[in-house]
């Protein structure tokens, strides 16, 4: 579908807008009102445009929500809060149109949405021993990543980080981590290096570690 | 009541609504595919985005990023570079060979890894017999003489340079250029890569 709109995006634009000149120009020849039709097409274009640009990050995020939440990886949706390794790397034989056709042949992806409504998860990481991984936390609204951790914020050590969202009021267990969440959903993503195929076994293992759990009151 | 109905729907005004719909939707495009080019930077035919991904951007730079770079990682985690065209400006395609030629030393610097693939023009990756899609930090890439490394971009395998090819597709291709926890010398701008140069 996107390749197709990639591909014929101008054309369809080009007939779309040749029927609404066909439209407006039979309107005009028939001696019909053309007021209210221009009246209707300024206002709705001078707030749509600017309410379009704004909710674009938004909507750009939901995509990917919906891919994790109704679609998932291969393995079926992949319930909130839960994280899912992507057993493999990019390669030509993914799938056209899936959001794992990177190119990026070096990096096993972890996929997941945060729901933060009914209280603050979680994360878990083993010891990546060094390991280049990331995980990025992405404002929906915004589509800002608000906090990573990884070997660049955080190091490569085992850790628990708590990610709570804007209203709560409770106290981070000892040898934990807050993130503070700027709203109660998120999207996250990790990323594990993979050194070789020889590596990749390995490398899935410490991915499929990196988990999400409730945090215990 | 009824005239009312009547009159909506004789005037044009549901036209007008479907109409400026389209035209609102067009112009946002238009405007964040606009400011998407304002904000991209291109050095050598390389093209990245330093500024997305952050907290703090301003609407329209959001939009312009989502659209570009969609939940892209921040620059000084991942430095993303992509072209489309050679050092001269011509369309790479798999019909020519390239060279991309590393000074001594001057392979780009990081804390992770650096990795150079080629993907058809829509971002997929391509089949080739070889099966290698990259080359990067590990790859076992020969130096010259006085330590500087090229790189063979070309659709068939250069003879005496294999450890240094990287397949490309037959037709025309898009390079993408990675670097995890890149360098100061990436983040601060100072370095730069060198331009894909087509061979003789």
């Amino acid at each position: 579908m996107n390749r197709l709109i990639l591909k014929y995006g101008r054309p369809l634009t080009a007939v779309i807008l040749a029927v609404f000149a066909w439209v407006i120009y039979r309107r005009i020849a028939s001696g019909e009102e053309i007021i209210p039709l221009a009246v209707a097409a300024v206002i709705v274009w001078g707030l749509g445009a600017p309410a379009f640009i704004y909710l674009w990050p938004r909507l750009t995020v939901n995509g990917y929500k919906r891919a994790i939440v109704k679609h998932g990886f291969g393995d079926g949706p992949i319930p909130v809060n839960t994280l899912y390794a992507v057993p493999g790397t990019s390669s030509p034989s993914v799938s056209r149109g899936s959001v794992m056709a990177t190119g990026a042949d070096d990096l096993l992806y972890i996929g997941g949405w945060l729901d933060l409504s009914k209280g603050p998860q979680v994360l878990h990481l083993p010891d990546m021993a060094g390991r280049y991984f990331s995980v990025q936390f992405t404002d929906p609204s915004t589509s800002a990543n608000f906090a990573y951790v990884g070997k660049r914020t955080t190091g490569t050590e085992a850790g628990d980080y708590v990610l709570s969202g804007p209203g709560w009021k409770g106290t981070v267990p000892n040898g934990m981590t807050q993130i503070s969440s700027p709203t109660d959903s998120a999207l996250v993503i990790g990323r594990v290096f993979v050194e070789s195929d020889s590596d990749l076994p390995i490398a899935y293992v410490l991915a499929k570690q990196i988990q999400l759990a409730p945090l215990k009151r | 009541m009824v005239n009312a109905l009547a009159w909506f729907s004789q005037s044009g005004v549901v036209q007008g609504l479907i109409l400026g719909a389209v035209l609102a939707f067009l112009t946002a495009i238009l405007i964040m595919n606009a400011v998407g080019r304002a904000i991209t930077t291109t050095v050598n035919g390389w093209s990245a985005i330093r500024k997305c991904g952050q907290p703090g951007n301003g609407i329209l730079m959001r939009a312009a990023c989502a659209k570009a770079l969609p939940v892209v990682n921040v620059f000084e985690e991942a430095a993303y570079w992509t072209t489309t065209m050679d050092g001269s400006g011509q369309t790479l395609s798999g019909r020519h060979g390239y060279v991309l030629h590393f000074p001594a030393g001057k392979l780009p610097l990081n804390d992770a890894f650096w990795s150079l693939t080629p993907t058809d023009v829509a971002g997929y990756m391509v089949n080739n017999p070889t099966h290698r899609y990259s080359v990067g930090d590990r790859s076992p890439l020969a130096q010259n003489a006085d330590g500087s490394v090229d790189l063979y971009l070309q659709h068939q395998a250069p003879s005496g340079h294999e450890p240094n090819w990287l397949p490309t597709p037959s037709g025309k291709f898009k390079l993408m250029f990675r670097v995890y926890l890149p360098g100061a010398a990436i983040l601060d701008g100072t370095y730069q890569l060198p331009a894909v140069v087509r061979a003789q």
